[in-house]
């Protein structure tokens, strides 16, 4: 709970325009971002861009953090997956992606939603090794790879329907074991 | 403990989708539009985004990013005082946005940023409750005496005022002046009460309307702060 607290702490001076709480940010979570940008892109050069201008975006709109009750590692992660993702999509050429930060949470009921964070983060590998593998791999596919149901389906090779309602209701499936 | 029991299992696996970025173009625009006035979804997309970071936050090894990424960073945003100008009427254009769209009550105030005044903060402090109820971020600029107090979290209570003080050692408190219900107040702080900062407390006491009739707090004390000096 401290780490958190320390990164909420860095988070709200940087609303401030701290520049020493940007860089403490940056050394405490530019790793895991860093991971989280080459796993999406598979590119070294333009991870590294990608993570630049994920900071970029952190620091003009840490202003926005607490409105979506997430933890600062949520909040921190969907940035830089969802900008990784972009610049795929880019890359491929079309495609949009939902634009996290469009979505406003209502007012956090705090403990609470804090509680259901840390009963997932407990059940999350767990509840992955329920599904079958092969599904498993569908989610990363579409949240880490960027992939499509398009690319998805070719890649399990079935048609785009049945991956799409096999995509889902191992979703549901997913929901349902972290909500146990 | 489902975080929403309202949701349909169709909802919640077009929340996910929207998160995946997996709907075709028409469904995500629908999506988006339902969005703006259906909470249960938005919470739902927000459970998405926290259980898929969760996954990732486990899953992906974490890799150290070259030294150029932080000092192309720093260059880029700190070097240029006419850019981190751009960007305060950048957050604040942000935040009139968010206003506008009757999720938060900010009052925008204009910003004007007097010559040379943008460096970085020389003293910063978080104000907070205990039980998080109320909680402020405060940074002065010592040359320009500007202090810059944000409305984090909690209110001002009806009928009831908030006033800053500052508190030096032993010495008796010294107002800062009444803090504004809204989000963000400016303080100029006069030139021998800038020296006290180092090592000082920031405190908000609960006051009647107009502030402390006395002089000194009389209310309890809200929230409280140890003020930090940046180091250059």
């Amino acid at each position: 709970m401290s780490a958190q607290t320390d990164l909420e702490d860095l988070l709200a001076r940087i609303v401030l325009r701290d520049r020493a709480a940007f860089r403490a940010l940056f050394s405490a979570t530019s790793a895991k971002l860093f991971g989280i940008c080459l796993r999406v892109l598979n590119d070294r050069a333009e991870a590294e861009d990608a993570l630049q201008e994920v900071f970029i975006k952190i620091w003009n709109r840490a202003d926005r953090y607490k409105v979506t009750g997430h933890s600062p590692m949520t909040w921190l992660i969907t940035i830089a997956r969802n900008h990784a993702i972009d610049r795929l999509r880019a890359r491929k050429g079309g495609g949009d992606t939902a634009e996290p930060d469009l979505v406003v949470a209502d007012p956090a009921p705090g403990p609470e939603a804090q509680a259901i964070a840390a009963g997932e983060a407990r059940r999350i590998a767990d509840c992955l090794g329920e599904l079958d593998q092969s599904r498993a791999a569908a989610v990363r596919g579409a949240y880490l790879e960027g992939e499509t149901y398009a690319d998805l389906a070719a890649r399990f090779d079935v048609p785009l329907n049945t991956m799409r309602t096999w995509l889902r209701r191992s979703l549901l499936t997913l929901k349902d074991c972290l909500s146990r | 403990m489902s975080d929403r029991p309202t949701i349909s299992p169709d909802d919640s696996g077009k929340a996910a989708e929207y998160v995946l970025g997996l709907l075709p173009d028409a469904e995500a625009r629908e999506m988006r539009a339902r969005l703006a006035s259906e909470p249960a979804l938005r919470a739902e997309v927000l459970a998405w985004e926290r259980r898929f970071a969760t996954m990732a936050e486990q899953e992906v090894a974490p890799v150290t990013p070259p030294a150029s990424v932080e000092a192309r960073l720093v260059t880029h945003l700190f070097r240029d005082d006419a850019r981190s100008r751009w960007q305060w009427s950048g957050l604040w254009r942000g935040a009139a946005a968010l206003a506008m769209a009757g999720l938060v009550a900010v009052a925008v105030l204009v910003f004007t940023g007097g010559p040379g005044s943008r460096d970085e903060p020389d003293f910063t402090a978080i104000i907070a409750a205990e039980d998080g109820s109320l909680q402020l971020a405060a940074a002065l600029d010592l040359d320009s005496g500007q202090l810059r107090v944000s409305r984090q979290s909690g209110s001002v209570a009806d009928g009831r005022a908030q006033e800053l003080w500052l508190i030096a050692g032993d010495a008796a408190p010294v107002s800062l002046g009444l803090l504004s219900a809204e989000a963000e107040t400016q303080v100029a702080v006069p030139e021998p009460l800038r020296a006290l900062f180092a090592g000082a407390v920031l405190a908000v006491s609960d006051e009647p309307p107009g502030g402390s009739p006395t002089g000194a707090p009389t209310g309890d004390v809200l929230a409280i702060g140890v003020i930090e000096e940046i180091q250059a």
